[in-house]
């Protein structure tokens, strides 16, 4: 593979900081760096975002595990990168395509009334839900929603 | 079929959530840093608009108006927002964990978004069917989307542009955000 080759494929990730939280096993679990507007304002001594379940919560909920092939230790920070269109596909497989399996289901049986039309806006959305799992399983095998380790920080 | 049609225009551009009515402000100039995460957040706020009205509207018809419990709809709503929030966040955990890991953090960011209860509140008011309603939401949190990601590219490429000191990142964005709105002022000449 030329060098030009690969510029082009890294420069389809996305970058993100993650530290290393644990090592298990030969993986290391990563979690995100929190980052953004929230916490950040003058305001977040008082903000209705940190705490129980909030931010700290929410981020150790996203650690992830990546193969320990460069010698990761507890602490290091690292760049991870993601595929550049997997934040899209998976809002679509996620939020999109229950959402217009639910319409759908509505939207047939919108002729008998509301309740009916309720009931098949249910059945539709676990329908839904069922095809988003399906998607998910697919996209996690192609290796389209993983990080992959790009370098220490 | 032209009623639905005239509903998603209305809904959606004319009446837009953001730069008409002025709701969800604080994610539009939070979440549009880029164009993928204002797409996440949008999609995720489509979701839980379109499920929390759905189950607003049942609500309101089946408890709060034959039981002359009107006085307790905005908080009603709010809880049921929350509960919604929460659902959508333990189902996209079960459905998958990776796309929990990608697209979770979007979920508090609109348990406290006033465009989410500003939509239940239009429809109610609105006293339209079940399927209308929930029309009405859905076309609502799309016109929310698509602001969003213009927003975001419109951000994305200022970014890169030389702005004066003074203007750089915020206000910047809030003179965008206004030309915006001035922009889709144009539709209402659509509801004629």
């Amino acid at each position: 593979m030329s060098s030009e080759d690969n510029f082009l494929e890294v420069s389809d990730l996305q970058e993100g900081i993650a530290r290393v939280v644990s090592i298990e096993n030969g993986q290391v679990w990563l979690e995100p760096e929190q980052k953004g507007s929230c916490g950040s304002c003058s305001s977040s001594g008082s903000c209705g975002s940190k705490g129980i379940g909030t931010v700290a919560n929410r981020l150790e909920a996203r650690r992830f595990p990546i193969p320990n092939e460069d010698g990761l230790v507890l602490g290091d920070r690292v760049i991870v990168g993601v595929p550049g269109n997997a934040l899209v596909k998976a809002a679509l497989t996620a939020y999109g395509m229950p959402i217009l399996t639910m319409l759908t289901g509505g939207i047939f049986v919108s002729g008998y009334g509301d309740v009916p039309t309720l009931v098949g806006m249910v059945f539709g959305l676990v329908f839904g839900l069922f095809l988003a799992r399906i998607l998910a399983r697919r996209l996690a095998a192609q290796g389209a929603l993983t990080p992959q380790f790009l370098r220490r920080v | 079929m032209q009623e639905y049609v005239l509903l998603m225009i209305s809904a959606a551009l004319v009446n837009n959530v953001i730069l008409a009515r002025f709701l969800g402000l604080c994610s539009f100039m939070g979440v549009t840093t880029r164009v993928d995460t204002a797409v996440g957040m949008g999609l995720a706020a489509t979701f839980v608009i379109t499920v929390s009205s759905m189950v607003d509207w049942a609500v309101e018809a089946f408890l709060l108006q034959p039981f002359g419990l009107g006085y307790l709809r905005t908080v009603t709503f709010i809880l049921v927002i929350a509960a919604a929030t929460q659902f959508t966040e333990m189902t996209v955990r079960k459905v998958s964990p990776p796309l929990f890991q990608m697209l979770g953090i979007y979920l508090p960011l609109i348990t406290t978004n006033c465009a989410v209860l500003g939509v239940a509140l239009l429809l109610v008011e609105g006293r339209m069917s079940f399927l209308t309603s929930t029309l009405f939401a859905f076309f609502s949190s799309v016109g929310y989307s698509l602001v969003m990601v213009i927003f975001a590219g419109l951000r994305e490429r200022l970014a890169l542009a030389e702005t004066p000191l003074l203007f750089s990142g915020p206000p910047i964005g809030f003179i965008t955000a206004s030309l915006l709105a001035l922009a889709f002022m144009g539709f209402s000449g659509m509801s004629h």
